[in-house]
């Protein structure tokens, strides 16, 4: 039997959730025996591979760059997982939204900054207006919560996942 | 002297106190029905809607907060209407403030996390509004974070009814409607408060809160407020 | 001024009223409710004043409230004693001299009359006006008030409400000094209930019943409530039952009161009816000077007070408890009930509240009795009910029909239909809480049930009549933004339920909605509905739930096609031009560019859109005309004059080589794909082109010689010249596209060679098979059908045409057989069985046809053709009709009467529709519908056969050429999708940079027609029967557009 293809992303979120993605202990065995983890933090790969068969999620999408990515990641794979709060509800890095992007900018890049008084513009990516969970841009087929979702959650998904079922988490983790 | 009825709830028959409320007398059978704007002692306003449940022969769902039991009631509390609904209440909820939970006083001692677990809730369907709303740190004891506001209006309740200084109002309508202290006053500026801290006892989210306490670290007692409440007849 | 307390300072004060009613001199009364002040009754009213004063005339000058035809308004009431009471309608200060003139010389305006009224049953009274004047119409037999009934208005309109003594003299206050001496309440609770008088604030609950409730209740202090609160948008009943008769609601209250053992009364009315509040002020005034209202109601020792409170403007505060809250002091939202206020009402106390129109019904019901009652509406929901009628219909204004009158009345009959001629669509009911109701379910009764069965309300009686002109996903989101908007807030499926069907309703209206949301809103409408806290929340998923339901058609194509046909949604259309063509041209782009003096340009901005610019630039229906903003200055841009213009100009042009060879530049590269279409007619020849232009190998088959279907088999050369034809299938040739000629198909070749030899293959064989009328007499020679005619003359083949020609039809087909026929030397009478507003045939070419000489006759529809010893016709007979019923289309239904209209002739030519013969394709896999056509998707036109495209008069039946040619250009759009996978459409279509700015001072000129030759001159020849526009009244017409497709961010 081929190994399924499994890839990780990090949008806008604390690496959290792949921390706790690390915590679930001896499952990652039976992981790496069934799957090749074929892009995400954890490895090296640069190009998000054609066909993959589930990516993880992490993080809110809150700039061009993330949700140009979120679209071609969804484009190439089977399932889609939003993996911990930022992703499903957009948490934390939503707490921006309701200040204009130009006014944030200057409060962090002018008003609070002790040297080049201005908002960067080269090499980093434009803010979206609002700082939006996954499903709110492309079709989501699971739902993690948690901040960071449980070791045990993640390593139910994952195992249910491997085995070919969706894994039902209805009442099983906490909201919120 | 109030007397003994019986009444159906998910097919078990119940005894349940003539004139008591569907709900009050469900949880005294101990049967779950989901609520949030219900506080036992307070009035019932019938705002959360979670409460809602079929009785046998009427064509619409009521709420069981502000129905009063009837001998010989058929009542159902659970079935597939009423669980997509109450989700999607719950998922409104969510969407309408800013519940970033992860950075609240009262994570994982919420009525509305604990709600929303139990009922299933694993994402919110709706785009989340992002509305800018005050928070409110005037008062020397206590504060007021209106992005966790589910406007249950427990507060206003339970300060006019129980402590009876009616330093809590909601204004405005729909969306808009906001919780308010006396006429737009900052809480701290407040001339009837007697800094009780009933209404924060109250509040089922982190929207009143304490100073001083950290993530995660306010929990909330609002069994003696039902009780006082109870004892002094306020709402039977 | 007296109190009245018993029979004879009773009738001293009606026999006072009646004397100002009825005058020993001439009355005038001016209706002045806020309907006739806004239309001008004040300045008429100072006029008559004015000139009375001046003039010293003995005529009285009164005013009163409102007879209900707002569409007529100022109305004004004249009367010469002995004579019947006039309503005159639109009367302007300027009409003053003249009625006093008039009526000085003991004469009626007549020429200024809307109606006469001989006498009045004011049910509570009657007034005898007079006789005579038998040239102006009863009131009830001007179609607005044909099957009105007056009892909730019964006064309105012909007393003064300000004068408490013309009330009295009409019978005002007899049901109250009745009640009173009989001291009955039980019995007059009884009558209620009997009578079955329910609600008319919308849930029609049983009135009786409730007031038992309070009658019973056992305590000191009771309640009762009048809701004037009325905040529908587009209704106003309430309003004018105050502002017309302030008295009758007062008695309605009063023995309300006196029944339930109330003794307090209060008036919660909308602050934003000033008129209505100091009417309403000044009556109980009045009822309590005369004692009619107070400690000791006429002189019987019963005491009631009746106070008023006007509400702030809160939609909420119309439901009972938010009105309750509100009156205590508090923020009005609602409380559940239980308790209901019966029990437990304002301030705790046992409370009673009706609408306005219930309390109007009670004195009518004591004075005549239950059973009177209940002879009118239907046996669930007596009585009559007071509707606004308003929106796209001729006549507005307040209707009190009975319960269960078909919808339909209200809209045809009563309304008049459309004021544009455009089909109604759909009826809002009950205001924004209320639901849509489709044109095809006009049948329905309207009463409490049969409308909630539709998913609508009664509601306070807002009646919005729509057309083809309203988007329902617009009128939609219309009413959930004012709900939303007037939502209380406290309860959470309304709240934040209807903030996000907004949101979604938005995204849908900006074409930005997807499939998954139409699921999401009628989850979220269903749970709304379900479980919020009041009839607010309850009901306002009504317009969302019943636009999905009746025309999720639109919603679809919100979705999927970004089109809003009604042109409302301003994001998915470019202009209202543009969105009406059905090949969505570019118009303002080609009419800046010809501004601009860019020809050229001009020409490719229009070949690109549309293939066929000089023939459709003569024979398009042009849709756009009647959607041209400028019509509302003076009259439309002639766009498809301006079209010809362009195309005649480059095809008549030495540049033609050259232009072709720019748009051949435009072509994409060579794909290698195949495509095989099926019809060398407009649609198959748009389609081939886009599909070459787009890189694709394309061939044509067509069973004829030559390109070009109907346009050069069916159209008269008169109409279309030859060489204006084959100069654009040269262009389109030119660009690569190849023709097989004279192979049908699946004649020559079946679908299944296509099939193997083609990528994709799109059908768009046309409508060649005559429809037959099945009457005695069709198989005498003579008798024949209009297209095969018409293609004989254009393949000029020898027609045998008698002298006498009757062509029977009434469109297009029609009207060319016809002109055509005139063309040959013969005398031409066209038969249409309905009347000629109804013609599908273009205006233009009916008037046309009449200037050559060709004779009509409508409502004539064909009985037999008679023929002669040599089977020969010789002349048609025809049942003359009138016109019945509106039927489903929203025309008038022909009703055959006995007279019979014998026309001699010797040759019959029916024009009465054609259609496709389909034969060919029930072998070949193709799904047929019931109808007889091809099904497709409706979006990408793709048949039940993979690989197979069909559009045109194959899935619509008889049609005409640009919408033809629309689903010519989408199956190109939609076939290159599918053979390449991705969406090209835009990049084809070549920018231009042209002015994008409104312009400053947009030609003032009038529109120009295009030139006719002279009637009787162009009716002997076959050539062009009329002449484009020059370049200058082309450039001026270019001029005149205001462009509507520059949006503010534009410049």
């Amino acid at each position: 039997m081929s190994k399924a293809k499994v890839a990780t992303v990090w949008l806008d979120g604390c690496s959290g959730c792949h921390m706790s993605l690390l915590d679930i202990d001896e499952v990652l065995i039976d992981v790496v025996q069934k799957a090749d983890i074929v892009y995400g933090p954890l490895v090296d790969a640069q190009e998000f591979p054609e066909m993959v068969d589930v990516t993880l999620v992490e993080g809110a999408v809150s700039s061009q760059d993330d949700l140009r990515l979120i679209q071609k990641i969804r484009s190439r794979s089977k399932l889609l997982v939003s993996l911990g709060d930022c992703a499903v509800t957009s948490n934390v890095p939503s707490m921006r939204n309701n200040i204009p992007t130009k006014v944030l900018l200057e409060r962090a890049y002018v008003q609070g900054a002790d040297v080049n008084h201005r908002p960067p513009t080269d090499g980093v990516p434009t803010l979206l207006r609002h700082a939006v969970p996954v499903h709110e841009v492309v079709k989501v087929d699971i739902h993690v919560p948690g901040c960071p979702p449980k070791a045990d959650a993640i390593a139910f998904v994952v195992t249910e996942l491997l085995s070919g079922r969706k894994p039902e988490l209805a009442g099983k983790v906490k909201f919120g | 002297m109030p007397s003994k009825i019986s009444i159906r709830i998910d097919g078990e028959l119940i005894n349940a106190q003539s004139g008591a409320s569907l709900l009050d007398a469900a949880l005294a059978a101990g049967k779950f029905i989901p609520s949030l704007c219900h506080m036992k002692g307070l009035s019932s306003v019938g705002a959360c809607r979670l409460c809602v449940v079929e009785v046998a022969g009427v064509g619409r769902l009521l709420p069981a907060c502000t129905t009063p039991v009837q001998d010989g009631m058929n009542v159902t509390t659970q079935n597939d209407k009423l669980r997509r609904y109450r989700r999607t209440i719950l998922e409104l909820l969510f969407a309408e403030r800013n519940h970033v939970c992860a950075v609240c006083v009262s994570n994982n001692h919420c009525e509305l996390q604990a709600l929303a677990t139990r009922l299933g809730v694993t994402s919110v369907r709706f785009p989340y509004t992002f509305p800018r709303v005050a928070v409110d740190l005037s008062h020397r004891k206590f504060a007021q974070d209106q992005n966790r506001c589910i406007l249950c209006t427990r507060c206003v309740r339970v300060c006019a009814e129980v402590e009876g200084a009616h330093v809590w109002n909601v204004v405005s309508r729909g969306v808009g409607s906001r919780l308010v202290c006396e006429l737009n006053r900052n809480w701290g500026d407040s001339r009837n408060c007697t800094s009780c801290g009933k209404c924060v006892q109250s509040c089922p989210t982190g929207a009143l809160a304490e100073k001083g306490f950290a993530v995660e670290e306010m929990t909330k007692r609002p069994e003696p407020i039902s009780r006082l409440a109870n004892l002094r007849g306020v709402h039977s | 001024m007296t109190k009245i307390t018993d029979l004879s300072t009773f009738n001293a004060v009606r026999e006072a009223g009646m004397a100002k009613l009825l005058p020993p001199n001439p009355r005038i009364a001016v209706g002045m409710g806020t309907c006739g002040s806004g239309n001008g009754a004040e300045a008429v009213y100072h006029a008559f004043a004015d000139a009375i004063g001046q003039r010293g005339l003995s005529i009285t000058l009164a005013r009163t409230g409102c007879f209900g035809f707002c569409a007529a308004e100022p109305l004004v009431n004249v009367w010469i004693p002995g004579k019947p009471l006039v309503i005159l309608q639109r009367v302007q200060p300027n009409d003053v001299g003249f009625i006093l003139d008039e009526l000085s010389a003991g004469r009626v305006p007549a020429g200024l009359a809307l109606c006469r009224v001989d006498e009045w049953d004011h049910i509570t009274g009657h007034v005898k006006y007079g006789t005579g004047l038998q040239e102006i119409p009863l009131w009830n037999e001007v179609p607005f008030f044909k099957g009105q009934k007056k009892i909730v208005l019964r006064n309105c309109g012909l007393i003064d409400p300000t004068d408490i003594e013309e009330h009295l003299a009409v019978g005002g206050y007899q049901a109250l000094y009745k009640v009173l001496i009989d001291s009955n309440p039980v019995s007059i609770v009884e009558s209620i209930k009997l009578a079955k008088l329910r609600g008319r604030g919308g849930a029609g609950f049983q009135t009786g019943s409730k007031w038992e409730y309070l009658q019973r209740a056992k305590t000191g202090q009771k309640y009762l409530i009048c809701n004037a609160d009325e905040g529908d948008p587009g209704a106003y009943m309430n309003r004018n039952e105050i502002e017309s008769d302030p008295h009758s609601l007062i008695e309605g209250m009063i023995i309300g009161g006196f029944v339930t053992g109330a003794t307090e009364g209060i008036i919660y009315v909308r602050a934003e009816y000033p008129l209505a509040v100091h009417r309403l002020q000044a009556a109980i005034q009045q009822a309590e000077e005369y004692g009619l209202l107070g400690d000791n109601i006429l002189g019987r020792g019963f005491k009631f007070h009746l106070q008023m409170v006007e509400g702030a403007g809160a939609f909420v505060c119309g439901e009972e408890t938010a009105l309750i809250r509100s009156l205590e002091g508090k923020a009005g939202r609602p409380t559940p009930r239980p308790p209901y206020p019966a029990e437990s009402g304002l301030f705790g106390k046992p409370t009673n509240i009706n609408n306005v129109e219930t309390w109007y019904n009670v004195a009518p019901i004591v004075v005549k009795g239950p059973a009177w009652f209940a002879e009118t509406g239907s046996p669930k929901s007596p009585g009559t009910k007071v509707f606004s009628l308003v929106g796209k219909v001729l006549n507005t204004g307040l209707v009190e029909m009975p319960l269960g009158t078909p919808l339909k009345t209200f809209v045809y009959d009563v309304g008049g239909g459309t004021t544009n001629g455009r089909a109604v669509k759909a009826v809002q009911t009950g205001g924004p809480s209320g639901g849509c109701i489709p044109q095809e379910m006009f049948d329905t009764p309207v009463d409490y049930e049969s409308l909630a069965q539709l998913g609508s309300i009664m509601g306070s009686g807002g009646m919005v009549v729509m057309d083809e002109d309203n988007c329902m996903v617009d009128v939609a989101r219309y009413f959930i933004e004012f709900t939303h908007s007037e939502s209380c807030g406290k309860c959470i499926p309304c709240r934040v339920g209807l903030d996000k069907s907004l949101y979604y309703l938005n995204r849908i209206t900006k074409g930005k909605g997807t499939e998954a949301d139409l699921a999401t809103l009628d989850d979220l409408s269903r749970m709304i509905r379900d479980t919020s806290l009041c009839g607010l929340g309850q009901t306002a998923p009504n317009p969302v739930l019943t636009t999905m339901r009746h025309f999720r058609h639109e919603f679809e194509d919100h979705i999927r096609a970004s089109r809003c046909r009604a042109g409302v949604c301003e994001d998915l259309a470019l202009s209202p031009c543009e969105n009406s063509c059905p090949l969505h041209m570019n118009i303002p782009r080609f009419l800046q560019l010809l501004k601009e003096d860019r020809l050229e340009d001009a020409f490719v901005s229009v070949v690109m859109d549309n293939p066929l610019p000089a023939s459709t630039g003569r024979v398009c229906q042009h849709p756009c005309d009647d959607r041209c903003r400028r019509s509302g200055i003076d009259s439309s841009v002639n766009m498809r004059e301006v079209h010809r213009y362009i195309a005649d100009s480059i095809y008549n042009s030495p540049r033609f080589p050259d232009v072709v060879a720019r748009v051949a530049t435009l072509r994409m590269a060579p794909t290698g794909k195949r495509c095989a279409v099926v019809g060398a007619g407009p649609t198959g020849l748009a389609c081939a082109f886009y599909l070459r232009m787009l890189g694709h190998d394309v061939m044509v088959y067509d069973s004829n010689p030559n390109a070009g279907g109907m346009l050069r088999y069916a159209l008269p050369d008169y109409r279309l010249p030859k060489e204006v034809l084959d100069r654009e299938v040269e262009l389109i040739r030119l660009m690569g596209v190849e023709f097989t000629f004279n192979a049908a198909v699946p004649a020559v070749i079946s679908l299944n060679d296509l099939d193997q030899r083609y990528d994709a293959v799109f059908l768009a064989i046309g409508t060649w098979k005559e429809s037959w009328v099945y009457l005695p007499g069709t198989e005498l020679t003579g008798v024949i059908p209009a297209l095969p005619f018409l293609e004989a003359v254009s393949k000029r083949e020898k027609v045998p045409l008698g002298k006498r020609v009757i062509v029977i039809g009434g469109g297009n087909a029609a009207i060319d057989s016809a002109r055509t026929a005139l063309r040959l030397g013969s005398d031409v009478t066209i038969l249409y069985r309905r009347e000629r507003k109804d013609m599908p045939a273009i205006p233009e070419e009916t008037e046309a046809a009449e200037a050559e000489g060709a004779k009509l006759a409508f409502l004539a529809t064909p009985h037999r053709i008679l023929g002669g010893a040599d089977g020969r016709v010789s002349a048609i007979e025809a049942v003359r009709t009138t016109l019945g019923e509106y039927d489903a289309s929203g025309r008038r239904r022909p009703i055959p009467t006995d007279e019979i209209v014998r026309y001699n002739c010797d040759t019959v030519i029916l024009a009465v529709g054609e259609s496709v013969d389909i034969d060919f394709a029930k072998a070949s896999g193709l799904k047929i519908k019931e109808n007889g056509l091809i099904e497709v998707d409706r979006f990408t036109l793709e048949t039940s056969r993979p690989k197979f495209y069909a559009g045109g008069d194959l899935i619509t039946g008889a049609s005409n050429v640009s919408n033809a040619m629309g689903y010519g250009k989408k199956a190109a759009r939609n076939i290159d999708k599918r053979l390449t996978g991705v969406k090209r459409w835009r990049e084809l279509i070549p920018a231009f940079t042209y002015n994008m700015a409104v312009p400053a001072h947009p030609s003032d000129a009038a529109r120009h027609h295009v030139g006719e030759l002279d009637a009787e001159e162009r009716a002997r020849t076959f050539s062009e029967a009329t002449v484009g526009l020059t370049t200058v009244e082309a450039m001026e017409e270019a001029c005149r557009c205001l462009r509507c497709d520059v949006r503010n961010g534009d410049h």
